[in-house]
């Protein structure tokens, strides 16, 4: 249930080159966040895995959209109907 | 009933011309009223015109405020009457659109001064990617026994063309 | 198109075909994307839609490349004055994801 995606938030940041985590839904709702990803985040995330999912005619090659930059990168992997990003610092 | 306060007196004069009703419904009610304010004004004697007169106004002033949807297919316009509007409404609208113009969408940020080394150099370590798909299948699976009941859509796209 | 822009283009390791676009359209193609106008659309969507993308106050969009992984290949897209690039590339990093 929630607190168990709520541990899993809080066992990922306890990774230190990861900064920030959200979760969404196809929607967009913000289903849990940490750090540098918040609510404000669910939207974008949630319209970029979706509009990444356009580039493959094969449903099953589900795409991991990526923010890059030099100090860290924003993930973005959708499974299902839930879409985790997190932002993670180059080591 | 061609726009939006149109049946507003224009003191003025002006503009008379672009706020005439797109259909007169003046002309329709020998028809739709036959049976009524038609047979008065013929029966009633002429010295009666001034009361007639004041009839005749109010009727106008009623007509004026009533769209008869019925009437309005077989007793519009003549063809060139509506291109005639056409033009008016769309000149009218030309003018108005250089001070009302869309907002444009913003351009695109420039990231980059060498796009070539960005796009040349190396992708995202496989280790990364392995691993946002392990936190986003453990998510779902935290996430499969919540049901979320969503009102409405919550991201709309804005400015994509 | 000066054909400085796309000889770079061509020089990218394991690239498979590229996309120069501007807001009015295509303006070149090549290998696998070559006249590939729903890629073209598709990107052009998620480069607008990643650049409202924010951190904490920044300004700036915080990322110089987006990219799209697949099992066997990759989008990389950045944007250099008006113009997005997207080039294809072979994505060699093979083992297959494990859940």
């Amino acid at each position: 249930m929630e607190s168990i995606l709520e541990q899993h938030l809080d066992e990922t940041m306890k990774n230190p080159a990861i900064v920030g985590i959200l979760c969404t839904d196809e929607q967009g709702h913000n289903l849990g966040c940490r750090g540098s990803l918040s609510d404000e985040h669910g939207g974008v995330v949630s319209v970029l895995a979706s509009q990444a999912s356009k580039l493959s005619s094969d449903p099953t090659d589900s795409p991991t959209v990526c923010l890059e930059s030099d100090s860290g990168n924003i993930l973005i992997r959708k499974h299902n109907s839930t879409t985790v990003a997190i932002h993670k610092m180059n080591s | 009933m061609g726009c939006c306060f149109s049946s507003e007196n224009d003191p003025s004069g002006e503009d008379s011309g672009d706020r005439k009703p797109l259909l007169n419904p003046v002309t329709n009610l020998p028809n739709k009223a036959s049976n009524g304010t038609e047979r008065i004004s013929t029966n009633l004697p002429s010295t009666k015109t001034d009361e007639q007169a004041a009839l005749t106004s109010i009727l106008t002033r009623t007509a004026l405020n009533i769209i008869d949807v019925a009437a309005a297919d077989s007793q519009g316009m003549e063809q060139h009457e509506y291109m005639d509007k056409a033009r008016q409404y769309s000149s009218k609208l030309a003018m108005l659109s250089n001070t009302l113009s869309l907002k444009k969408p913003s351009l695109l940020p420039s990231l980059t001064n060498q796009p070539h080394q960005v796009l040349a150099s190396d992708p995202v370590s496989y280790s990364d990617v392995q691993q946002v798909f392990k936190i986003a299948a453990y998510a779902y699976s935290a996430l499969s026994q919540i049901k979320v009941d969503a009102k409405e859509e919550l991201v709309v796209q804005f400015a994509i063309p | 198109m000066t054909s400085a822009i796309t000889q770079g283009l061509e020089r990218i390791p394991d690239q498979l075909g590229y996309l120069v676009i501007s807001e009015d359209g295509v303006l070149a193609s090549a290998g696998e994307l070559e006249n590939d106008e729903h890629t073209a659309g598709v990107i052009m969507q998620m480069v607008q839609t990643a650049c409202k993308f924010r951190l904490q106050e920044s300004s700036e969009p915080p990322f110089k490349r987006l990219s799209v992984m697949f099992e066997d290949h990759v989008f990389m897209v950045t944007v250099s004055g008006t113009k997005v690039f997207v080039v294809k590339r072979q994505n060699n990093q093979r083992d297959p994801i494990n859940v």
